[in-house]
């Protein structure tokens, strides 16, 4: 019954909180393995991180080729279409190159947790 | 007066959204964490206010007059970064629980001194960025009003520090979003006008390119050097790397739910600014014809209404782009003054909030400071060099620390020196030295393409493979596995635990 109770305002325990959650995440980061709680199947991790190397390798090549592309495209058009290349062509394509990147990533990660 | 009308408008209504949005987390308890549940949708149109800046609005335009058609692959490349961002980071660095680069470099490299020189690096990229767009509130508030620019580039330097202390910072994200649509409203709605009052003759003109061939070549020609291919290379290298290295963008990823989120937000991206710069194309065309040699470049898009629409509808549709224009201004500043407020404060100094709101202060004074005597630098040219020093600094770092166990903290800290000190060094002796045009002024003036390999190369060399700690693998690995345990997979944090996970990142980064 003698218990002391320490009565702060909702905010000034947000504000203790968050010093307290900043100080022990830069802790946990300085100098030790940032892992530990949840083990993780080496092994497993390993095959999805060379997976997803593998395709963000693959992606930013075709990056690489397709601006290419597009700089030869622009500078061989003839006449009008030459500008008109490099106004409209460069967005759709990068969209694409997109959207399948983010959708392949996806599935190696769906893959991933199929197996756990 | 018209003009000013239109920016006030603006700026009231961004405050009003502002103090609304910092009302609306009030009600809840959770305000603090709220900003991991925000939908993907907004947090694409605000990454995309905060990045189509001052350069896309104004500077574009102005460029396309000055050096021809080739200007347009600054946009390419802006828009290619986030392919790379998509492909390379924002999943893993969500991952990561890591709020900012220096957070990243920290959590990765484990040292805390890495994290200071991150610090550093995000200070000369943010001042490099937020040059220009002080230098587009003067140039457009001169025009406008007629108001010295001088006096304008400091009354927006006051603006923008007064509405982040006010309280935009919790309510960023729906300010900014509400910018990316004034922008593309004030840019797409008057160019559709001019578009239709222009007259035959006027709009054949401007679609007759071969009449101009020089001008209509689609490549990148900077001030006549002669060597067109190396320099659009080079901006591409640039721009389309720097994207993935911008400090203020990694932020904005870690305000969505998970790693799955944060990808899919880059593709919006990508959407929301493929949309943008359909339109400073029109202001480009018209203005060869309406304004072919303007005083200053940078104010073309409001030069053009006025002069193919004279009278009231020219000077409503200039206020409608100079509101835009300011938009611009707004969000791309305060998004930058808070990261490199954040920069100061939270990494460099280990911050509080009276620390945050002393960075947003002096990082505005040095802003302004630095833009009076940059009035006559092309925009484009300035946002440029912030894109070839974070394509030489940030990339390379987020890169390999994402993709390969062996960086370590030497390898990272001596490729960041040489990156950061080559692509400022080198714009620095261009500016200074001021060449012959020819190749070694191109590389000057647009160092990215030899200084981002050179970084990539210090960081893998100076990586001893001896001194790969233990962790490290795991530390990467993480970054890669999806599931409960990695922290950007938690999705939006449920209710019953927010009262315990406390970690808004405007209030740590």
């Amino acid at each position: 019954m003698n218990q002391r109770v320490r009565v702060t305002s909702p905010q000034t325990r947000l504000a203790l909180r968050r010093r307290s959650d900043a100080t022990g995440r830069l802790s946990r980061l300085a100098g030790r393995p940032p892992v530990g709680r949840s083990a993780i199947d080496l092994d497993d991790a390993e095959r999805a991180l060379r997976r997803q190397r593998r395709l963000a390798v693959r992606t930013a090549a075709a990056l690489l080729f397709a601006l290419a592309a597009l700089l030869t495209a622009a500078f061989v058009t003839p006449g009008r279409l030459g500008w008109a290349v490099l106004f409209f062509a460069p967005y759709p394509i990068l969209l694409a190159l997109a959207a399948v990147h983010v959708r392949r990533a996806e599935r190696i990660e769906a893959e991933y947790l199929e197996d756990h | 007066m018209l003009g000013l009308a239109a920016i006030s408008l603006v700026l009231a209504a961004s405050v009003v959204i502002g103090v609304w949005g910092v009302r609306a987390a009030r009600s809840t308890p959770d305000f603090l964490v709220a900003s991991r549940s925000i939908v993907p949708g907004w947090n694409a149109l605000a990454i995309a206010g905060e990045y189509v800046s001052a350069a896309s609005v104004l500077g574009l335009a102005g460029l396309l007059v000055k050096n021809g058609v080739g200007a347009m692959w600054y946009a390419v490349g802006f828009t290619a970064g986030y392919v790379l961002v998509a492909a390379l980071a924002a999943g893993p660095m969500r991952r990561s629980g890591a709020y900012t680069v220096p957070d990243f470099a920290e959590y990765r490299l484990g040292s805390p001194r890495i994290r200071r020189m991150c610090g550093l690096v995000v200070l000369v990229i943010m001042l490099l960025y937020l040059l220009p767009q002080f230098k587009a509130a003067g140039v457009v508030l001169e025009l406008v009003s007629g108001i010295p620019y001088w006096i304008g580039v400091v009354g927006a330097g006051l603006v923008v520090s007064s509405t982040i202390a006010v309280g935009g910072m919790r309510s960023a994200t729906y300010v900014q979003a509400f910018h990316y649509l004034v922008k593309l409203a004030f840019i797409a709605g008057p160019a559709v006008f001019l578009i239709a009052l222009a007259g035959p003759e006027t709009r054949d003109a401007a679609l007759n390119l071969s009449a101009d061939p020089d001008w209509s070549r689609p490549l990148l020609d900077l001030d006549g050097s002669g060597h067109p291919i190396l320099a659009t290379v080079s901006v591409l290298v640039a721009t389309t790397l720097g994207a993935m290295g911008l400090p203020h963008v990694v932020m904005r990823f870690h305000t969505v739910a998970g790693a799955r989120a944060a990808r899919r937000v880059a593709v919006s991206v990508i959407v929301l600014l493929s949309l943008f710069y359909l339109w400073p194309v029109v202001y480009g065309l018209l203005g060869r014809i309406a304004t072919p040699t303007p005083e200053e470049t940078d104010v073309v898009p409001l030069l053009v209404p006025g002069a193919i629409v004279p009278g009231t509808v020219g000077a409503i549709l200039t206020a409608l782009v100079a509101a835009g224009a300011f938009a611009a201004f707004l969000s791309t500043s305060s998004g930058l003054l808070l990261a490199l407020a954040g920069g100061l404060s939270h990494d460099l100094f280990g911050g509080s909030l009276s620390r945050l709101r002393l960075g947003v202060v002096v990082g505005t004074a040095l802003a302004v400071a630095l833009s009076l005597p940059a009035a006559d630098v092309d925009i484009n040219v300035l946002v440029g060099w912030a894109f070839a020093v974070a394509a030489s600094t940030f990339c390379p770092l987020l890169t390999l620390g994402i993709w390969w166990r062996g960086l370590t903290a030497p390898g990272a800290t001596a490729g960041l020196l040489v990156g950061a000190g080559t692509s400022t060094g080198a714009a620095l002796a261009s500016v200074v030295l001021d060449l012959e045009p020819g190749v070694l002024s191109v590389l000057l003036a647009q160092p990215a393409l030899w200084t981002v390999p050179l970084a990539f190369l210090v960081m893998i060399a100076a990586s001893r493979p001896g001194s790969v700690p233990e962790w490290a693998n795991e530390a990467v690995l993480r970054l890669h596995v999806p599931g409960r345990y990695s922290s950007g997979d938690s999705g939006a944090i449920p209710r019953a635990r927010r009262e315990n996970r406390v970690d808004a990142p405007d209030e740590t980064g």
